[in-house]
């Protein structure tokens, strides 16, 4: 990628005690770019992404922000919304959205006519007058997110952005966020919502145990653990069919049957195969590529003291909807 | 700077809004003002009867004249209206025991002895059954004083006599029962008005402080914090934060003293506060003391605010911060009876307990300047070694939920070897 770098990481190590929780991470995040950062619980994306905003420092490694190491200037360029996020209870939405604005060195004129455009934008108008605690919990998360924007970052680092959101909300947010991806701040998110990363990331950054995972665009990462079979639906005996070698249910998918299929035998065969034989019918027929929620189950399960049968049962789905 | 002034601007507003600052600050006084006029209402009162007997005529003062300034033939002319006297309330005696005698048996109401050096020191000593004679007597006393100093006596006067023929605090009364000299003039002022300053300024400390601190567990708990962290530093946000509600404090400050003062004002005619003076010096060594205070119990509710978790455990240990400042108070009797006692001078130097304790004394005694000046370093050197600390606690706790902290972690922030994120790793998500 030919684009500025927002976030350059390398070499990451950070311990806490005798837990390794961050172990030789490196990674970039592009202006112009929505970039996921996945991993189950405790696998070490909280401390990196600390470690990316100077909250903690890195033992080894080398982390460069908006193009040096982060201090107030640059701060002022990024927005964070950490997963444990809130605002004073007692106080006005504008009146909390105006004090965070100058914290981020808006004039307080300037950060309260933004907060309006943007409590406009997310349809909070009219509430912008009451005290946090009287607005709904999706109220609440879209103030905290305008508060995230307000100052227009250049990067902005959102923890489980859709956390508590009602499906209208959710799609508010999400179209706010492609919007600033487009006029090309860089996006860093974290989340568990595999299918938002599959909707909206460009890359993508995965840990586990405190081990980079996977890395790269989400269409290689997905194609990388492409499995050669297919999965269909229909009736009959899927094992008579040529270069058939396996065949299983296919997670996910009610009465879909992965079918794997011998190194030499392509997909369009099989199809033929099936055209052929009287005894087989299919409803549906598909390209078994995996989605990012098994690859995620896969690689956060492919642990030694966690083979829990997870293996192999990653399957379907090409398009989830 | 900027954002330090910003958080301090904001915590400024923000809380001299709310309606318990606008409570502390004014319902405080309002309710001393009330306590104090209904005090005074009773002790003007009291003495009524005697006034009224003195204007019927019916009063009888005796007087022992040992610095013989009196003429035997007092003119009626030379009594102004304001002294309420007339020449024949006054009844001579040639020594303290035959007035005695004639108060015994009821002929006179009191007697005053006028003492031998009075010219120079403007003496008066007032005895009475009654408890409550000065305010009634006072001012005949002030007039026969007034009239005879008038008359051409070849004395040679000093001339506060003339202006003031009672020195401020001349007037001395004993109660013959108990035989104990009550100084009502000096009470106001020596110990009124110490007590006042004392409670008051360590009322506002910790008011103050407890906003510090209740703020801070407010932004932990609600996760304000974390919002608040890649906008600003710890340490941007703990001395906005003391600096603005500094600022508060002395506002609550000015409004009480602003209080005190209307006080002293309308109570200038009331027995117990004439005379009494406006202890400017003692205004400016509890100013001073209250900013060295405040910084103090600022910064160990800051520290303390930072670690604990919950609004709860956080008023625990504000608690036992208010007990130790509050100890002087306990010893008040020591304090009264030798304000330069082992204890009270032991408080008053103790850096957690100076505040409240120089304050006392400073009104009861003449302080020593090297205490003065040891307390006042000590406590600076102590404040400054807190400050430090909280600001370690401060950066290490800012991001720590749920979880209490022991020594063994104390200790290992103290020493700096604690990590910041400990808790996090270790807990749901690193």
């Amino acid at each position: 990628m030919q684009q500025e770098q927002a976030i350059k990481v390398r070499n990451v190590n950070k311990t806490f005690g005798s837990t390794r929780a961050v172990d030789d991470v490196s990674f970039d995040v592009y202006k112009g770019e929505i970039f996921a950062m996945l991993g189950p619980n405790g696998a070490g994306k909280s401390t990196t992404i600390r470690m990316i905003l100077d909250i903690l420092k890195p033992d080894q490694g080398s982390i460069e922000v908006l193009g040096g190491p982060l201090n107030d200037r640059r701060r002022d360029r990024i927005g964070y919304l950490p997963e444990d996020r809130g605002l004073y209870r007692k106080v006005s939405a504008i009146e909390v959205m105006t004090y965070l604005g100058t914290l981020k060195g808006l004039s307080s004129g300037e950060a309260r006519k933004r907060s309006m455009e943007l409590l406009e934008r997310l349809e909070l108008a009219e509430h912008a007058d009451k005290k946090v605690q009287e607005l709904s919990k999706g109220m609440q998360q879209k103030v905290q997110f305008a508060v995230t924007v307000l100052h227009r970052p250049e990067l902005i680092i959102i923890d489980e952005p859709f956390s508590g959101l009602d499906p209208i909300n959710t799609l508010v947010i999400k179209d706010l966020i492609v919007d600033m991806r487009n006029q090309g701040t860089a996006v860093v998110m974290s989340t568990h919502q595999m299918h938002q990363v599959e909707e909206m990331a460009d890359r993508l950054l995965m840990i586990s145990r405190g081990r980079q995972a996977l890395y790269g665009p989400v269409e290689d990462v997905r194609r990388q653990h492409a499995i050669h079979g297919i999965i269909v639906e229909g009736t009959g005996d899927w094992r008579t069919l040529p270069g058939v070698v396996d065949v299983q249910p296919a997670s996910g998918r009610r009465n879909g049957m992965l079918l794997r299929l011998a190194d030499d035998q392509t997909p369009d065969e099989v199809l033929g195969a099936i055209a052929a034989n009287p005894d087989v019918r299919v409803d549906r027929y598909e390209i078994a590529v995996p989605s990012l929620n098994d690859i995620f189950i896969m690689e956060a399960g492919e642990r030694p003291d966690d083979l829990n049968g997870m293996d192999g049962r990653y399957v379907e789905e090409m398009s989830h909807a | 700077m900027h954002r330090t002034w910003l958080v301090a601007r904001r915590e400024y507003l923000h809380n001299v809004r709310q309606p318990s600052f606008l409570f502390a600050a004014f319902g405080t006084p309002l309710l001393i003002v009330i306590v104090f006029a209904i005090a005074m209402f009773f002790a003007w009162n009291s003495g009524e009867g005697i006034r009224d007997r003195i204007e019927a005529g019916e009063y009888r003062l005796g007087y022992v004249d040992q610095a013989g300034l009196i003429p035997e033939d007092i003119p009626a002319q030379d009594f102004s209206e304001e002294h309420v006297a007339h020449p024949e309330m006054f009844v001579r005696f040639d020594t303290p025991e035959s007035a005695r005698d004639a108060l015994d048996a009821d002929e006179i109401g009191a007697y005053f002895v006028i003492v031998d050096d009075y010219v120079q020191s403007g003496n008066v000593e007032l005895y009475s059954y009654d408890t409550e004679v000065t305010g009634p007597l006072e001012r005949p006393i002030s007039g026969l004083l007034n009239a005879s100093l008038s008359m051409d006596l070849d004395i040679e006067l000093p001339v506060e006599r003339i202006t003031r023929p009672i020195a401020s605090q001349g007037l001395s009364i004993f109660t013959l029962d108990t035989d104990r000299e009550v100084d009502q003039r000096t009470l106001p002022a020596l110990i009124l008005l110490p007590m006042f300053f004392a409670i008051v300024f360590t009322l506002a400390t910790q008011i103050t402080s407890g906003y510090l601190m209740s703020g801070l567990v407010d932004e932990k708990s609600n996760r304000m914090m974390e919002m608040l962290v890649t906008s600003i530093t710890p340490m941007q946000l703990l001395s906005g934060k003391i600096l603005g509600l500094g600022a508060l404090g002395l506002t609550q400050l000015a409004v009480w003293i602003g209080g005190a003062g209307i006080v002293f004002v309308l109570g200038r005619d009331l027995p117990v506060l004439e005379n009494a003076a406006f202890p400017l010096e003692l205004l400016l060594v509890a100013i001073v003391y209250f900013v060295l205070g405040y910084f103090l119990t600022a910064a160990a509710m800051a520290g303390i605010g930072a670690v604990v978790g919950s609004e709860q455990e956080s008023r625990q240990y504000a608690g036992i911060i208010s007990l130790v400042q509050f100890v002087p108070y306990f010893f008040l009797v020591q304090f009264l009876n030798n304000p330069d006692g082992a204890a009270p001078v032991a408080l008053s130097i103790i850096p957690f307990t100076a505040p409240m304790a120089m304050i006392i004394r400073y009104g009861l005694t003449t302080v020593p300047m090297w205490q003065l000046a040891l307390s006042m370093g000590l406590l600076l050197l102590t404040t400054m070694g807190v400050m430090w600390l909280s600001a370690r606690f401060f950066r290490w706790g800012l991001l720590m939920y749920g979880k209490r902290f022991n020594l063994r972690t104390v200790w290992a922030v103290m020493t700096g070897r604690a990590e910041v994120g400990t808790v996090a790793a270790s807990g749901k998500e690193a």
